[in-house]
């Protein structure tokens, strides 16, 4: 094959031109029609990506440039009919050769898939495509001029992209953060996705702040956000935010600069997360210790206060391992009345369930004792202040009075009833069947504490009475109403 | 000088305490109320040297008592298991006394009988 003078002759036209055509189904150069002639040093001096098929049987003819596209198939796909070299894409390649071939129009694709074998595996491969039908002296298709551009990098790119994006947007959306996006200095937001909790921002404005932030935090979000731009690093901060209702809640918040080739920031981009619940159970739980405390020191003063006076005025030993008894035992019933409110979170309790709580130690049969009235829910104090009275009642019953012997039965019974000033419940204590009762000598502890302590707790009157066919104790109080809770 | 005291008080063992503690002092406890209607009841009309006065009564803040006394010119001290940062600021000239306290304490509080509640800003600490 000879080429004009002056054409420059790369290697591959050199290769081209020592090519053994003689067995080629073209035969040599000499005797090819002065189309395929024209065509083929048009193609070998083209730096573009370029294949022509010719013939019948599509006899390949390329240039430098296209070798690459098609690896290991080169040289032996020189001047051979195609279908011996592209035997795995040949029933997707022959109808569009032949289409064009025969028709002689021409057939063009964007990023064009191609099943391809070519360094040793299948792959499918992108191109650009444009085949068009080179004619003859005669005007019949002679052959069929590829002009091609391999687009396989960037399909792939842009298809890698496009799942990038997707998951992305799987994020936002998985995500039940507010998503934002800030200007490069933070003056400006761009936009801001509320996700319901606060207000969108869908295009790009000043005074983002007056909308998000409280006044007095606005100076805090300011020097936050100046100091992630200065250090060029995430803004990171839990503050409050005026939500969409209006209501004020709590965001963690946390953006991260996005950067330009230069290392410039384009924008910020953030995501803040609800942690208004959080922070609430926080704040319950600062009041709750606070109270915890108080109660804790209250509880101590109580034991002081009942140490104390159990302990007072003891002279022999005897009395003392009496008065270290009782005292145990007063400690347990304030420790169980502590069991009763913390089941129901100190709330309060019902009448009932104080009295039961005292009584239950000195439980000795089902039948001693007996409860009968209404339901009446009391304060927590007021709970723990019977619970104590009726332990003492309890104890005196089992030293001096009905239980102590095994015939005696207590009765415990309750009505409610309106008074002048509101509802009020009226309490009877009442011994039977025990040992006839003498009055006491003196008054200790558990009398003051039933007469007086329980009379001012429950801002009522009670009364002890020590008639010989067994001790009373009647109790009349104003009961609870809504405004003294 | 046997004074009549009026020990305001909502946990009744404590008030029980008090009044024993105050007693073996010498002086009279003339009222025990424990919530606020009984409490302020007293401070209006009992006759009294001086009080004692809890600041949570079951829930309800004793400061109605408070003023009544500080209207009347009854001097008193406050006694409370949250101490004196719980006190309100309108309060904050008057001694707390912290619980648990002992029967030297009351008697100590007692004894600044005399000097206004205004020259000594010190609070009272408690003593373990």
């Amino acid at each position: 094959m000879e080429f004009e003078a002056g054409a420059p002759l790369d290697r591959f036209s050199q290769i081209v031109a020592g090519q053994d055509w003689v067995a080629s189904p073209l035969g040599p150069p000499e005797q090819w029609s002065p189309s395929l002639r024209t065509t083929a040093e048009i193609l070998l001096r083209s730096q573009a990506q370029i294949i022509l098929f010719w013939g019948p049987e599509f006899v390949a003819i390329y240039n430098a440039a296209y070798m690459p596209t098609i690896g290991d198939k080169h040289p032996r796909a020189l001047g051979r009919p195609a279908r011996e070299n592209w035997a795995e894409l040949w029933d997707d390649l022959e109808p569009l050769l032949e289409g064009v071939r025969r028709s002689g129009q021409a057939f063009s694709a964007k990023d064009r898939p191609f099943y391809l074998e070519r360094h040793g595996y299948g792959e499918t491969v992108y191109f650009d495509v444009s085949y068009s039908a080179v004619p003859e002296a005669d005007g019949s298709v002679g052959g069929v001029l590829c002009i091609v551009s391999e687009t396989t990098e960037r399909v792939l790119a842009q298809r890698r992209l496009a799942e990038s994006e997707t998951r992305f947007r799987a994020l936002v959306n998985a995500s039940s953060d507010v998503i934002y996006r800030m200007g490069p200095d933070w003056s400006e937001m761009l936009a801001l996705d509320g996700r319901g909790l606060l207000a969108d921002t869908a295009a790009p404005r000043q005074g983002w702040l007056d909308t998000y932030i409280l006044p007095g935090d606005q100076d805090m979000i300011r020097n936050a956000t100046r100091d992630a731009i200065q250090a060029m690093v995430p803004f990171q901060l839990e503050h409050r935010v005026i939500q969409k209702d209006g209501s004020i809640g709590w965001t963690s918040s946390r953006a991260v600069p996005i950067l330009d080739d230069a290392g410039q920031v384009i924008e910020w981009f953030g995501a803040a997360s609800d942690v208004t619940v959080r922070r609430q159970a926080s704040e319950h739980l600062q009041l709750v210790v606070h109270e915890l405390n108080h109660r804790v020191k209250n509880s101590l003063a109580m034991v002081q206060a009942i140490a104390a006076q159990t302990f007072r005025n003891i002279a022999d030993p005897e009395a003392t391992h009496d008065a270290q008894a009782r005292f145990a035992a007063r400690l347990g019933a304030l420790a169980q009345a502590n069991d009763l409110l913390t089941g129901e979170r100190w709330t309060g309790a019902s009448l009932a369930a104080a009295i039961g709580l005292a009584i239950e130690p000195f439980r000795r049969d089902l039948d001693c004792f007996t409860l009968d009235g209404p339901e009446i829910q009391i304060s927590s104090k007021t709970a723990l202040a019977l619970t104590l009275a009726f332990h003492e009642l309890a104890a005196n019953a089992v030293k001096y009075g009905a239980l102590s012997d095994d015939r005696g039965r207590i009765a415990i019974a309750w009505s409610r009833y309106d008074g002048d000033d509101g509802p009020r419940v009226r309490l009877e204590w009442r011994e039977a069947d025990g040992p006839p009762v003498t009055l006491p000598q003196q008054r200790g502890f558990g009398s003051r504490l039933i007469e007086r302590g329980l009379a001012g707790e429950l801002n009522g009157t009670v009364e002890l009475r020590f008639p010989p066919d067994g001790v009373r104790c009647l109790i009349d109080a104003p009961l609870p109403t809504e405004a003294d809770d | 000088m046997a004074l009549r005291i009026l020990v305001v008080e909502d946990e009744m063992t404590i008030a029980l305490m008090m009044e024993e503690m105050l007693t073996d002092l010498g002086h009279v406890v003339v009222e025990l109320p424990m919530r606020l209607a009984p409490a302020l009841a007293a401070a209006q009309t009992a006759a009294i040297d001086f009080a004692f006065l809890d600041i949570n009564l079951d829930g309800v803040k004793s400061y109605p008592v408070a003023e009544v006394l500080r209207d009347r010119g009854i001097p008193f001290v406050f006694a409370t298991g949250y101490g004196a940062s719980g006190v309100d600021p309108a309060f904050a000239d008057r001694r707390v006394l912290q619980k648990p306290f002992d029967r030297a304490e009351l008697a100590a509080e007692i004894a600044r009988l005399g000097q206004p509640p205004h020259t000594d800003h010190t609070p009272c600490s408690y003593r373990p």
